[in-house]
């Protein structure tokens, strides 16, 4: 009865190669492994009431957990009462729910606060860049997750869930949209992380493979070291290449003339035409010598500390200019503050600052920034509380994410902390909500997005989230 | 009794009203995905905005027109159809929601909103799918889909239904005397009844290479296939397969099929990605049991209960733990707070669960963790007695690793004195902490000596033991000797610091916890919301008699005796959905295509006899895999050629009844040792760990940049598989995804896969190889081109060129010799041939399987 597992006839080549448009190689041997392709194959997604306010999206990725208290959730009261122990019935904990409890050492936040822009976002004084942009920027000060190591948060973050293998945020939307690019896939990650999840943070599970993000090095790696796989060839030029694939092509061509028909074959013959032509085309893309210094400049390419990252955001506008539709860039494993959050904030401030403000200013110059929308955020964020006497532990409970461009309400503030920065109190957004609100403003409905497996539809949010239509334009 | 306060249980539920009454899907034909479109979009506007008036529940039926079943808008009102499925501008219904028509508006009070009419639309275009059965609403309510009794009547949980063969027309059948046995009488009867006629039998050297990648995962190579060949007597196809059943490589291959379904991997994946550094010693003690053909029946006990089951020796006992760590090797959330625990003791009962329920019955037990099954007779409380018994299962333990005391997979010292070694390792990782202490103060005691602090010694002898040596605090003695003493008294405990107890023989195995108990009912599946208590068991609708589960124990034991037993439990179905599994790997496709969900949701057999026939063979033979896989590869069926046919083709193009053989691609492991015994470079023997230089983290954290190798010459089931980081050929060829049981491997096409083929080293490595065994093995006299590429052919595709093919590589390889660089002549040469190995490698000669 269901239509996973029904094997629909591909009668003609032209029929193989009908969907070929809808990713990253993909050739569309529709029921080969009875697989759907894409979400509007079933005309399940697009839903008419939502708008398309994004096309796409870029999420600046800082793995470890930047502390919120200490970038964009000034709390003045937990800066008076530095020193003082934290009981958690001061964080609305009644005694049945441990209120008793004592959480720990407050430390306040050693950096100055000052607002920014016509709107007024509050930031610290690390990102003199990024805060020119204050009024590009959707401030959420009310986020929640669950997973108070970095594993399970990551996992939440990246795909919704942490006990099961569920599909990424990224092959989601590859799945709902597919990719505007025959040539590359539709999710790409820059430097992802190899623990924590890794791969699975990137995979797309029960989906079609097709939907899976497409890495480009590792977190631990340098960008300008890193490659997508298999890409070149280390010993044949493209021209004598060229010559040993029409070589396989005579073969294969010859093969199916024995056989008389074959869809696989057909589709294998397409396969290798489409991997020639992406190994021709991505280099090209990830080369950055077309730019002009000043762009260059204004990510902060070939200066430090900024050089990584920056050519990390850079890489990620050219693939969003060329139609990808979910972009991941990672910072290395270097957001965790348990000892000295400060020299840390500071460290790592600087070497996205300048980044992240120059792929802002990008964007918008080349009209982009409307219709793509940049999330900046991590896993979680940090404890009101002292840790090590100069850090500060993980903090699932409450934290800060910005979003800027297509979609959102840009200035806003939204959402509100406690005095100490430890829960929300109001408007809360859940990790789940966060997600809903993405593919919505992506013109997807979370409840509608689904897909069936092992006899059920699964869809990102579970059976949770609600889309924050607050902070939409 | 069990089952019957389960029911109680169930009932209680349906009272309180958790239980959801979804109904049947009645349209076992349609889509499910389109009928989750009907479900969604259209039944809730119908309901809310049509049935008023146009209901045969309420008996309003204005204009004739009721819409609350789907016979009321295929046959229409007073003004005609209602709907022309596929064409939404052609139905009155479409027509009328629209507003276009004056004259026809409905609803009449106010238009629709703009996106309900959309997708009234949509659903038209799509075929208006319907489920609903051809009575009204109310009847249909009736039904509830997880109801266990009601449920027996779904195919799969019915006993076995033996047909005699003789009863199956062999007589008439086209072409005539065409079944060598059971299995093509059942195969024959169906195509002649479709006017169809099978293939005919295929090239004895392609069947001969499908046996061989079938059995042992490998092609035959030129002298194997020449002996086939040579043989002339009638029985040579048997005389092969008894051989290759014979052969230590069926394990390799057969064996794989079951850590498919063990969702086997040598690492924890998931948030913390722990190496299993002992995963490898289950692995080959599958492989080890498919190829002593240990009965499918024992294996299983094995796999779920081995740490149970009563013993003679040493070796017996670990092979059965060794055997249960098919509970211990899943993907699970580690580092969880400690008020987590009871979530993830739960969440790992759910994954065993899933895998048992689908590797061993076919059946989506999981989806009955939060609500009674929408669709198959599994209630809530059958899930939380498996649960119980699971959750009374511990896969987990504390154990120092890096340092610290980390929760991970639980391991079992084996061997003789098993147990006290791994104590004694253990011990060593808790105290070194205080081992390193020690040395410090030892250390710091030379100091205080040397500066001839003598209260500083006795303060420090004072408050720690062992830190001083009796001649050390003798003031009496010279200074040398007492520093010697110390020193003395510094190497030996540095000694011990520095050199930590080998890590004993390991192996990962459960244990029953030591108060098993049974699990409530938890609310929406929420840990924290527990309803009512259940007792430990199995699923009702596969019950037929009492398994009493001891107080003291988990009821594992009890579980796997259930779920083979023939008389009264769920030993039919675990039959029907192991034959089926063999069936799919040697034909390619199941007899029950959805080789995971024998549920409603699932599909039915193809040949419903043929499967019960070959489960009862299974059966029959005492659960032997071999004999099953014997008689199915020497059936006609089995050997039949792959080529096209436009007549059958038009009749069944999927070939669901079998008129040819399915042409098939390699799956990556035989891909690649295809590749490496082809180049002269496989290692056919077993191999233990391939993870052992890895650190306890898998995968790349931080300053660990440790990553698996996969430049192994063995066989490809003992490469490493590290969850979140699959060799990139497995990563790339659709090999088994080892988070999650897996009966059927996806099959996709993806531009990855052709960039692997191309660029991989591991590719050029073996087009490399295969070009110097080349050189070698033809000698360079007259004509050696025409004789190597004919020698290639043979290596890599069994077959010599066809003519125009031979001369086409021969031009290519003179046109490659003068374009490629080089120190000589020979180094250039020998680039040329590996370029043209690769593209052999590369071609669906290669790698499709006829």
């Amino acid at each position: 009865m269901s239509r996973c597992h029904q094997f629909t006839p591909v009668t003609s080549r032209r029929d193989l190669l009908r969907t070929s448009a809808c990713g990253f190689g993909q050739i569309a041997l529709a029921g080969m492994a009875g697989q759907t392709l894409l979400a509007t194959d079933h005309g399940l997604t697009t839903d008419p009431v939502i708008p398309v306010r994004a096309k796409r999206v870029i999420f600046l990725f800082m793995w470890g957990g930047p502390s919120h208290i200490d970038f964009f959730d000034p709390k003045p009261r937990l800066n008076e009462l530095s020193g003082q122990s934290l009981n958690a019935s001061s964080v609305g904990r009644s005694s049945s729910e441990g209120g008793d409890r004592d959480l720990g050492t407050l430390m306040g936040s050693p950096f100055t606060f000052s607002q920014h822009g016509e709107s007024g976002i509050w930031m610290n004084e690390l990102f003199p860049q990024l805060s020119k942009h204050a009024d590009k920027m959707c401030v959420i000060r009310s986020l929640h997750t669950e997973g108070s190591a970095h594993g399970e948060a990551l996992l939440r973050l990246h795909t919704g869930q942490a006990n099961l293998v569920r599909p990424s945020v990224g092959a989601w939307v590859s799945y709902g949209l597919g990719s505007e690019n025959e040539n590359l896939p539709a999710f790409i990650t820059i430097s992802p992380p190899r623990g924590h999840g890794g791969a699975q943070n990137y995979g797309s599970a029960f989906l079609p493979a097709v939907h899976q993000g497409t890495a480009i090095g590792s977190a631990e790696t340098p960008i300008r070291q890193a490659k997508i796989s298999n890409l070149t060839n280390p010993s044949l030029s493209l021209d004598l290449q060229r010559k040993q694939l029409d070589l396989v092509q005579s073969i294969n061509a010859r093969h199916l003339q024995e056989v008389g028909q074959d869809r696989r074959l057909e589709g294998l013959i397409e396969n290798y035409e489409l991997a020639y032509r992406m190994q021709s085309t991505i280099p090209a893309i990830m080369d950055l010598s077309d730019e002009t210094l000043e762009t260059l400049n204004l990510y902060g390419v070939d200066a430090e500390p900024t050089d990584n990252f920056a050519r990390q955001c850079l890489l990620a506008r050219k693939f969003a200019e060329q139609g990808v539709r979910y972009i991941q860039v990672s910072t290395d494993y270097t957001w965790d503050h348990h000892k000295q959050v400060k020299e840390g904030s500071i460290k790592e401030a600087a070497k996205v600052d300048r980044p992240i403000a120059g792929l802002l200013e990008d964007l918008q110059r080349r009209g982009l920034l409307e219709d793509t929308l940049v999330v900046w955020g991590a896993e979680f964020g940090r404890t009101p509380t002292m840790e090590n006497g100069d850090g500060r532990n993980h903090h699932p409970q409450a934290f800060t994410m910005w979003m800027a461009g297509g979609g959102c309400k840009p200035g806003l503030t939204y959402g509100a902390t406690d005095e100490f920065g430890h829960s929300p109190v109001e408007n809360p957004v859940h990790m789940h909500d966060l997600h809903a609100t993405l593919l919505y403003m992506l013109g997807l409905d979370h409840e509608h997005l689904t897909y069936r497996h092992a006899g059920r539809d699964f869809r990102l949010t579970d059976v949770y989230g609600n889309v924050v239509h607050d902070i939409l334009t | 009794m069990k089952s019957l306060v389960r029911l109680i249980a169930y009932t209680i539920l349906i009272v309180i009203g958790f239980v959801s009454h979804s109904r049947l899907l009645a349209d076992d034909g349609a889509d499910a995905k389109a009928i989750a479109y009907f479900e969604t979009h259209i039944r809730p506007l119908l309901a809310s905005r049509c049935y008023s008036c146009h209901s045969a529940r309420s008996g309003n039926e204005e204009g004739g027109l009721v819409l609350d079943t789907r016979d009321g808008w295929m046959r229409g009102g007073d003004q005609g159809v209602a709907i022309v499925p596929g064409d939404a501008d052609a139905s009155l219904l479409i027509r009328a929601v629209r507003y276009s028509d004056p004259d026809m508006q409905m609803p009449p009070d106010k238009a629709l909103p703009a996106a309900s009419i959309a997708h009234l639309e949509r659903w038209v275009e799509i075929g208006a799918p319907d489920p609903r059965e051809p009575k009204s609403e109310t009847e249909a309510n009736v039904f509830a889909a997880s109801d266990p009794i009601a449920g027996r009547r779904h195919w799969a949980y019915q006993p076995l239904k033996q047909v005699p063969t003789e009863q199956i027309a062999s007589a008439s059948e086209r072409p005539a005397a065409w079944s060598r046995g059971a299995i093509d009488r059942f195969i024959i009867a169906k195509l002649n009844a479709a006017n169809l006629t099978p293939a005919p039998d295929a090239d004895p050297e392609k069947l001969a290479r499908r046996l061989f990648i079938q059995l042992v995962g490998l092609p035959p190579t030129p002298d194997q296939l020449a002996d086939f060949l040579s043989d002339g007597q009638p029985a040579a196809v048997e005389r092969l397969v008894d051989r290759l059943l014979a052969s230590p490589q069926f394990g390799q291959r057969w064996g794989r099929h079951w850590l498919d379904l063990a969702r086997y991997a040598d690492s924890n994946g998931l948030d913390e990605n722990f190496l299993f550094r002992e995963a490898w010693r289950y692995r080959n003690q599958v492989i080890g049991s498919f190829n002593s053909d240990t009965p499918l029946d024992q294996l299983l006990r094995e796999q779920i209960a081995g740490d149970l089951l009563p013993y003679e020796t040493i070796a017996q006992r670990d092979r059965q733990r060794i055997a249960a760590g098919f509970l211990v090797i899943g993907p699970k959330v580690l580092l969880i707070d400690k008020e987590s625990r009871m979530q993830q003791r739960m969440d790992i009962a759910d994954e065993l669960i899933d895998t048992v329920g689908k590797a061993v019955l076919g059946q989506t037990v999981g989806c009955a963790r939060c609500h009674d099954h929408k669709f198959d007779p599994i209630p809530t409380s059958d899930y939380y007695a498996l649960a119980g018994i699971l959750a009374s299962t511990q896969v987990l333990e504390e154990r120092q690793m890096l340092n610290q005391t980390r929760v991970m997979e639980r391991l079992a010292g084996i061997g003789p004195k098993g147990k006290q070694r791994d104590d004694a390792y253990e011990r060593y990782w808790i105290e070194r902490g205080a081992i390193q202490k020690r040395v410090e103060r030892i250390e710091h005691s030379l100091k205080l000596l040397r500066a001839g602090d003598q209260l500083g010694l006795l303060q420090l002898d004072q408050n720690h033991d062992g830190v001083l040596s009796p001649i050390a605090l003798n003031h009496c003695r010279e200074l040398s000797e007492r520093v010697a003493a110390q020193e003395a008294m510094l190497d030996q405990g540095k000694r011990v610091l520095n050199n930590p107890p080998p890590i004993p023989p390991r192996a990962m195995v459960p244990a029953d916890i030591d108060r098993p108990a049974d699990q409530a009912i938890r609310l929406a599946g929420q840990v924290n919301r527990p309803g009512p208590m259940v007792p430990r068991g199995f699923l009702s609708v596969l019950t037929d008699r009492e398994y009493p589960i001891p107080q003291n124990s988990s009821g594992r034991l009890e579980l796997a005796n259930w779920l083979t037993d023939t008389h009264g439990g769920a030993g039919h179905l675990a039959a029907r959905v192991f034959a089926n599994r063999v069936w799919h790997h040697l034909m390619g496709r199941g007899i029950v295509r959805t080789v995971d969900n024998f549920g409603r949701t699932g599909e039915e057999p193809s040949h419903p006899e043929l499967l019960d026939h070959l489960a009862s063979e299974l059966i029959e033979s005492g659960w032997s895999v071999k004999s099953l896989v014997r008689s199915i590869v020497l059936s006609r069926t089995f050997a039949m050629s792959s080529r096209h046919d436009d007549h059958a083709y038009s009749i069944d193009p999927d070939n669901q009844l079998l008129w040819r053989a399915h042409r098939r691609r390699m799956d990556p492991e035989t891909f690649r040792d295809a590749m490496l015994q082809a180049s002269g470079t496989l290692d056919f023997g077993h191999v233990d760990s391939t993870v052992d230089y890895l650190g306890d983290q898998a995968t790349a954290v931080g300053a660990n940049k440790n990553r698996r190798r996969t430049d192994f010459p063995c066989r490809s089931v003992y490469l490493p598989v590290i969850r979140n980081d699959l060799p990139e050929l497995f990563d790339v060829f659709d090999f088994a995804d080892p988070q999650a049981t897996t009966g059927m491997r996806t099959e996709t096409m993806v531009g990855t896969q052709g960039l692997f083929v191309l660029n991989d080293v591991s590719m050029l490595a073996a087009s490399d190889a295969i070009a110097r065994r080349l050189m070698v093995a033809v000698d360079p006299s007259v004509g050696a081109d025409s004789r190597r590429v004919d020698q290639l052919y043979q290596w890599v595709v069994g077959q010599a060129p066809p003519d125009d093919e031979l001369e086409e590589v021969l031009a290519v390889i003179g046109q490659l010799e003068t374009q490629l660089q080089g120190e000589t002549f020979d180094e250039i040469r020998l680039r040329a041939w590996s370029v043209v190995s690769q593209a052999l490698f590369a071609s669906s000669r290669f790698q499709i399987i006829e």
